[in-house]
């Protein structure tokens, strides 16, 4: 629906799971996005350079692809242990937000959905997580 | 962090079940990258960032799915909103006759002064149209609201009608704050032959 996304190239390929993503060269000196943030599938525009801070937590998030999703019978997913932090939900460029599941909010790519890409708590008002692993970098 | 955005509008997309709100939310059209995990939950609202005469304006968009009959859609639904978007299908005429018990849930519920457009969904499946485009438009000039016929499937319209929705919603915005500034001035007072009705200041969220 707006004109940004629609001259991304196709996103670079997607790092897999197993193979850390090399988040050095992703990470500015004040710990910030160096990299504007898309979503793998479709190069929807996430968050713009600079928009969020990296973190590490611990989150459980279910899997992206419909076959490990029905292998782990829905109720699994992976554990992501780095994230884009993001403060105020309105910095987001373009983001989808799943109804609750308890008291989380999943993230998804508002454009084709592709997800569950990150976590939000309801408890914790300021805090959005996108998984590094689960997005694209440009 | 500095706001990196002009303006924020809250959106809401009403209208009956079936009617293919939901899918006026994708830019594409087949959902196939949807796990079966998210489709199961269902999207609560988006956030949208859109450009319009050089301001950043961020859109929170939310679909009523799953809870579309008028009686649960009340004014903790519409608290905030100031642009609504009324979905039909035309190849579904109750979805349509049904346009104006929303008009009236939203005269009933939402703010005096929220913006309304009418839409008629799925016009790519023409053979299958229930109601034609001259009675979609006269509806909306009944109502006075803005009309367009969208097809979320084959992408017509649906940024048209965000951006006119969101383009309308700004005018009104403006306005209003022009009107308080003038006379807030102490300087002459500007009379407008668009002022509004009722005083009510415009609830917006401008960050």
């Amino acid at each position: 629906m707006e004109a940004a996304a629609a001259a991304v190239p196709a996103p670079s390929p997607p790092p897999s799971a197993a193979a850390a993503p090399g988040s050095a060269e992703l990470v500015c000196a004040e710990g910030r996005n160096l990299k504007a943030v898309l979503c793998q599938r479709c190069g929807s525009r996430v968050l713009l350079p600079g928009a969020a801070t990296f973190t590490r937590r611990e989150l459980l998030l279910p899997a992206m692809r419909k076959k490990a999703a029905a292998a782990a019978g829905g109720g699994s997913g992976d554990v992501v242990r780095e994230h884009w932090l993001v403060r105020d939900m309105f910095s987001f460029e373009n983001v989808g937000f799943t109804r609750d599941v308890g008291n989380v909010k999943f993230l998804v790519c508002a454009d084709c959905e592709a997800g569950p890409i990150g976590w939000h708590c309801l408890d914790d008002k300021d805090s959005f997580y996108v998984a590094l692993e689960r997005v694209a970098h440009e | 962090m500095a706001k990196t955005y002009d303006y924020l509008f809250k959106l809401l997309l009403i209208g009956d079940s079936g009617v293919g709100k939901t899918c006026l939310l994708f830019r594409f059209s087949e959902d196939a990258f949807n796990t079966t995990f998210i489709s199961t939950i269902g999207i609560d609202f988006k956030i949208r960032t859109i450009e319009l005469d050089g301001k950043k304006i961020k859109l929170q968009i939310w679909d009523t799915a799953g809870q579309e009959r008028f009686r649960t859609i009340t004014t903790a639904y519409y608290r905030g909103a100031m642009g609504i978007m009324l979905v039909y299908d035309i190849t579904n005429e109750k979805s349509f006759d049904n346009i104006k018990n929303w008009i009236r849930n939203i005269e009933e519920h939402a703010s005096s002064d929220v913006e309304r457009m009418i839409l008629g969904n799925k016009c790519d499946m023409n053979e299958k149209r229930q109601v034609s485009k001259e009675k979609g438009e006269k509806l909306a000039i009944d109502y006075g609201i803005k009309f367009l016929e969208t097809s979320a499937k084959s992408s017509i319209n649906v940024e048209e009608a965000f951006f006119t929705l969101a383009r309308d919603i700004m005018t009104k915005l403006n306005r209003k704050m022009n009107d308080n500034s003038s006379s807030g001035a102490g300087g002459p007072v500007k009379i407008t032959e668009n002022r509004s009705k009722k005083s009510s200041f415009f609830r917006c969220t401008l960050l």
